[in-house]
C-alpha cells in the first residue's frame, strides 16, 4: 500500500540531509530562490491562461461544429506529443531567451487538455437548459455567455487544474534551455555542483507551488459555481458523463478520468 | 421452507431497516415482499442470501442456519434477480446464463448448453445467445435475467423488483411468463415490489411491510383484499381493494342467460317475440358459428319491418367478451360496464357465445361473494 | 527549412553507426517501453485494488497527484545525484511520469463499474477475485487502455531527457543540434519522437481491439 508508515525514528544521515536542505534553503531566500519561484510562478501561469484564451473559442467552435471536433482533437494531440525540449530550442532562434520561449510551448500543451474539457463541459449542459434559455429570449452569445458556459464551469476548471499543475512540473524543464524557473536552482546549484539540497529545494518548491495553484483553483471553483457545493463535483459528473462515449481517437488523460467504455447505459432498449 | 425468526438489522448510525421479522416462505411457492421505500422489503430479501447480514435474530433455509454456510457457495445456490437485470455488459447472452454454472465448476460446453435450454424457457429465440446485453430490449434483459437465476437450477429464487424498469406492457408480460414459469417449475421465489398490483398478480401469499422495516400483515392476496390488518395495510392496498378483489372469484359462477341470443339470420319477427317472452331490452345476435354481432334493442325490433333478418338491424357493439372458463368477476364487470347495452357477453374457450349478465345480475353475484366471506369471518371466530 | 530536414534525414552517415537513426530510434524505444512496463506493474494492481476495496482510493489518487506535480527534471537530477549518470535515473523520472496516468484510470475504470453489476456478481455467488478480474477489469479496461495511452505519449515525449544523462535516444540529436546550431537536426529528432508517438498511437488502438470485449466496444452512441 502506498500510505504504508515508514520507519519511525529518522536514520541520522537523513536528518542531517535535512538540516542540510533547511540551512541552504534559508541562505539562499533571498537569491536564488525567490526570484527564481516568482519565475516559476509566471512561466506557469502566463501559459495555462493563454492556452485558457485559446482553448475557449476553440471549443466553443468544436462544440458548436462537432464534424469538426475530431480533427480538433488530432491537432491538439499531435502538439501534446511534441518534445517540449526541441520546442524550446526551436523557438530559441526566433523569441530569444525572453519568456516567450517557454510560454508558447507550454501553452500549447495545456490546448490538448482544455479543449476536450470545454467540448465536454458544453456538451454536458442539457438540452432542456439550452431550449429553456432560448426559448426566454437569449441570443446565442449571450446564452453562450450567461447560461452554457456557467454550466459548463465545473467541467473546465477540472481541465484547468490538471493544465495547471502539469505546466508548474514542465516549467522545469524549460531550465534545460536556460529560461529560468525553479529548475534552474535544480540544474545551476544542484546538478552542476553535484549538490543536492537546491535539488530538493526546487523539487518541494515546485510541487508545493502545484498543490497551491490546484488548491486555489478549487476555492475558485466553489466561489463561481455555488449551486455545486454539496453535489458531486464537476471533475466525477464528468467522468460519469464521459463514461459512456467512446475515447476520442487521442485524448491524453485529463486527471478526472478520460472518456473510456464503461458499463452500459442502463434502461436503453437496443 | 425459509424462516426468518426474529431478524433485525440496525445499521451504526442507528437506522433500522428491519424490525424483529418473523416469516415463513413456505417452499415451492411465491412469497411477495411489498412495501413503500425503507420499508426494509429488500433488506429483508438480501439477508437471504447474506448480501446483508442480520444484526439479529437468524434465517433458515429448510432448518438450517443461512450463517452456517459460506456465503458464495450459499449464494450460488440460490438464484438472484434484481432491477434491470445487471447483465454483464461484456459478456455475450450465453455466458451470461452460464455464470453460475461456470462458478460451480461445469465445464463450458455443458454450461452453454444450459443456457441454451433456459433461453427457450424464458422464451426467447435461440439466436439471442450470441448477442450482447445492449443489442437487447428492456424486457429481453430482463428475461435473461430471469434465465441467469436459473441456471444453476436453484431451488429458491430471489427477484428484487425485476421488472420495476420496464414498461407496464412489458412488465404485464413478464409477469404471465413468470407464473407460467412457476407452475412449471415450483421454485421458492421471494419476489420485491412496491407494487401491489403486481403482489396480487404473482404472489401465493404477500408479506406487507410498513415503514420502520415491521411486518403489518401476511396474507393470500385475497384475504389481504377483503381483510387487511388494519388502516395502514387498507391505505397501501388502495380504495378499489373492492374491485380487484373480484379477480379472484371465477366468472364460471356467474348464471348467464341464454334465453337473450338471436341467431343473425332469424327474421325480425321472431326476435319481437324472443322480446317480449323475456322482458329483455336488449338481445344479443350471434351468427352461425355462434359468435357474437352485436346487440339489438327492444325498440328497433319492434319498428322494423318482421321480415327483415336481425343482421340487417342497427346493431350495437358488444365491446369485449369474457372467458368464461378462465376469467374472473373482475373481467366480467369490467365488460359489462364497458358495453353500451350495459350487458357482458361470456364466451368459451374457443370463442362460442355461452350467455350474457345484465349489471344487475352482476351486482347479485358479487353482493353474493361479500356475503359468503361475511359468513366465512363469523366461521373463523367461532 | 524542410529541404534542410529532408536533407538531414537522408545523409547517410544519419542511417549507420551507434550515433545512427536506428540505433538512437531502439535506445529511445528501449527505455520507453521498459518504463512504461515498469509503470503498468506498479499502477495497475495498486489501482485494481484500491478500487476494488475502495480502500486506500484517497492515498492512492494523493500519490499520483504528487507524481503529477513533480518536475521530471528535478527527479532525474536528485537520483543522479544519489545513484550516478546512467538509465536508472531516467527511469526513475520517467516512471514517476507514467505511473499518475495509469493509476488514477484504473482506480476510476474500477470505481466507475455499475454497483449494479457489482451486486449481481456478488449475488450470484463470485467471490473477490472474481468480482475483480470477471466483472472489474474487463470493464475498467478500456479506461486503463487510455490512461496507458496517454503515459506512453507522456514518456515517449519526455525520454528526450535520457540524453542529459549520457544514454542517447532521440533526445540526442535535438541537444546535439542544440549545441552545434543546427535547427534540421532538433527537428528531425523532434519528428522521429512524434512520429514514435503516433505508432504508439496506432498500437494502443489494435490492443483496444485485440483486448476490449466486444460487448463493451460495440454498443450504440449515446446521444448528447
Amino acid at each position: 500500500m502506498p500510505d504504508a508508515a515508514g520507519p519511525i525514528g529518522l536514520p541520522p544521515r537523513f536528518a542531517g540531509q535535512v538540516g542540510e536542505v533547511a540551512d541552504w534553503a534559508l541562505s539562499n531566500i533571498d537569491d536564488p530562490i525567490a526570484p527564481r519561484l516568482l519565475e516559476h510562478v509566471q512561466l506557469s501561469v502566463a501559459p495555462v491562461l493563454l492556452g485558457l484564451a485559446v482553448a475557449l473559442p476553440l471549443g466553443v467552435a468544436a462544440a458548436r461544429w462537432p464534424r469538426w471536433y475530431p480533427a480538433v482533437l488530432t491537432g491538439v494531440n499531435v502538439l501534446y506529443a511534441l518534445p517540449s525540449l526541441a520546442l524550446f530550442f526551436l523557438l530559441l532562434p526566433y523569441t530569444g531567451f525572453s519568456p516567450w520561449t517557454a510560454i508558447i510551448p507550454l501553452a500549447l500543451y495545456t490546448l490538448a487538455i482544455l479543449v476536450p474539457n470545454v467540448v465536454d463541459g458544453l456538451d454536458q449542459v442539457p438540452d432542456h437548459v439550452r431550449q429553456a434559455a432560448t426559448a426566454m429570449g437569449f441570443s446565442p452569445m449571450r446564452r453562450l455567455v450567461r447560461v452554457e458556459l456557467p454550466v459548463a464551469l465545473p467541467v473546465i476548471i477540472a481541465g484547468l487544474r490538471v493544465a495547471t499543475v502539469a505546466t508548474i512540473s514542465m516549467v522545469s524543464v524549460a531550465s534545460l534551455v536556460g529560461l529560468g524557473g525553479l529548475g534552474q536552482i535544480i540544474l545551476t546549484d544542484g546538478f552542476r555542483r553535484n549538490f543536492a539540497a537546491p535539488v530538493v529545494v526546487g523539487v518541494l518548491l515546485s510541487v508545493a507551488l502545484a498543490f497551491l495553484a490546484d488548491g486555489l483553483l478549487v476555492l475558485l471553483q466553489r466561489w463561481l459555481t455555488p449551486w455545486t457545493r454539496g453535489r458531486e463535483t464537476g471533475a466525477t459528473s464528468r467522468s460519469r458523463r464521459a463514461a459512456r462515449r467512446d475515447a476520442p481517437p487521442t485524448a491524453p488523460d485529463t486527471g478526472s478520468a478520460a472518456p473510456p467504455a464503461a458499463p452500459a447505459a442502463r434502461g436503453e432498449d437496443a | 421452507m425459509i424462516t426468518f425468526e426474529g431478524v433485525s438489522k440496525r445499521y451504526p448510525d442507528g437506522t433500522v431497516a428491519v424490525d424483529h421479522l418473523d416469516l415463513e416462505v413456505p417452499t415451492g411457492r411465491t412469497t411477495v415482499l411489498v412495501g413503500s421505500s425503507g420499508s426494509g422489503k429488500t433488506t429483508a430479501l438480501r439477508m437471504i442470501n447474506r448480501m446483508v447480514e442480520p444484526t439479529g435474530g437468524t434465517i433458515a433455509i429448510d432448518g438450517e442456519d443461512v450463517r452456517a454456510r459460506e456465503p458464495a457457495a450459499l449464494r450460488r445456490s440460490i438464484g438472484y434477480v434484481i432491477q434491470q437485470a445487471g447483465l454483464f455488459p461484456h459478456r455475450t447472452v450465453e455466458d451470461n446464463i452460464a455464470t453460475v454454472p461456470l462458478l460451480l465448476g461445469r465445464s463450458r460446453g455443458e454450461a452453454r448448453g444450459r443456457a441454451r435450454e433456459l433461453l427457450e424457457l424464458v422464451g426467447l429465440p435461440p439466436e439471442h445467445a450470441r448477442r450482447y446485453p445492449h443489442q437487447l430490449s428492456g424486457g429481453q434483459q430482463q428475461r435473461v435475467g430471469v434465465a441467469r437465476a436459473l441456471a444453476a437450477d436453484p431451488p429458491i429464487l430471489l427477484m428484487d423488483e425485476p421488472f420495476s424498469a420496464v414498461d407496464p406492457l412489458v412488465r404485464a408480460g413478464l409477469q404471465d411468463e413468470l407464473v407460467r414459469l412457476q407452475k412449471e417449475l415450483h421454485k421458492t421465489i421471494v419476489f420485491v415490489t412496491h407494487d401491489i398490483d403486481e403482489a396480487v398478480k404473482l404472489g401465493d401469499a404477500i408479506a406487507v411491510f410498513r415503514p420502520g422495516g415491521r411486518l403489518a400483515q401476511v396474507a393470500p392476496p385475497e384475504r389481504l383484499l377483503s381483510e387487511p390488518a388494519d388502516a395502514f395495510v387498507e391505505e397501501f392496498i388502495g380504495y378499489d381493494r373492492g374491485v380487484r378483489r373480484l379477480s379472484f372469484f371465477p366468472a364460471s359462477a356467474l348464471s348467464l342467460r341464454s334465453d337473450v341470443l338471436v341467431e343473425a339470420a332469424a327474421p325480425a319477427r321472431r326476435a319481437r317475440e324472443t322480446a317480449a317472452a323475456t322482458g329483455e331490452p336488449w338481445l344479443l345476435a350471434i351468427d352461425a358459428d355462434r359468435r357474437p354481432l352485436g346487440w339489438v334493442a327492444a325498440d328497433v325490433l319492434a319498428g322494423a319491418d318482421g321480415d327483415r333478418p336481425v343482421a340487417d338491424l342497427d346493431l350495437v357493439g358488444y365491446g369485449h367478451t369474457f372467458s368464461v372458463p378462465t376469467d374472473s368477476l373482475r373481467a366480467a364487470l369490467d365488460a359489462a360496464v364497458l358495453s353500451p347495452a350495459g350487458r357482458a357477453v361470456g364466451v368459451d374457450a374457443d370463442g362460442t357465445v355461452v350467455g350474457a349478465v345484465a349489471q344487475t345480475d352482476l351486482g347479485t353475484a358479487i353482493w353474493a361473494v361479500g356475503e359468503a366471506d361475511g359468513r366465512a369471518a363469523v366461521d373463523g371466530r367461532a | 527549412m524542410i529541404l534542410d530536414v529532408l536533407d538531414w534525414f537522408t545523409r547517410s552517415e544519419q542511417w549507420t553507426g551507434s550515433g545512427g537513426i536506428p540505433v538512437r530510434f531502439g535506445e529511445h524505444v528501449l527505455y520507453s517501453v521498459l518504463a512504461l512496463v515498469v509503470s503498468a506493474l506498479i499502477a495497475v494492481p495498486v489501482g485494481l485494488v484500491t478500487g476494488h476495496t475502495g480502500r486506500g482510493g484517497f492515498a492512492a489518487i494523493t500519490v499520483a497527484n504528487v507524481g503529477r506535480a513533480l518536475p521530471t527534471i528535478g527527479v532525474l537530477t536528485l537520483v543522479v545525484l544519489g545513484m550516478g549518470l546512467g538509465l536508472f535515473p531516467v527511469e526513475v523520472a520517467l516512471v514517476a511520469l507514467a505511473v499518475p496516468p495509469i493509476l488514477v484510470n484504473t482506480y476510476e475504470g474500477v470505481r466507475g463499474v455499475d454497483p449494479l453489476l457489482r451486486d449481481a456478481a456478488q449475488g450470484m455467488g463470485m467471490r473477490g477475485a472474481q468480482v475483480l478480474l470477471r466483472l472489474e477489469l474487463p470493464l475498467a479496461l478500456p479506461l486503463i487502455l487510455l490512461g496507458m495511452r496517454t503515459a506512453a505519449i507522456q514518456v515517449v515525449s519526455t525520454a528526450t531527457i535520457a540524453a542529459y544523462v549520457g544514454i542517447g535516444g532521440l533526445g540526442r540529436f535535438i541537444v546535439d543540434g542544440q549545441s552545434r546550431r543546427e535547427i534540421e537536426m532538433i527537428l528531425g529528432g523532434s519528428l522521429l519522437v512524434v512520429l514514435l508517438a503516433l505508432v504508439v498511437t496506432g498500437l494502443f488502438a489494435l490492443l483496444r481491439r485485440l483486448v476490449v470485449a466486444r460487448g463493451l466496444r460495440a454498443r450504440p452512441a449515446a446521444t448528447g
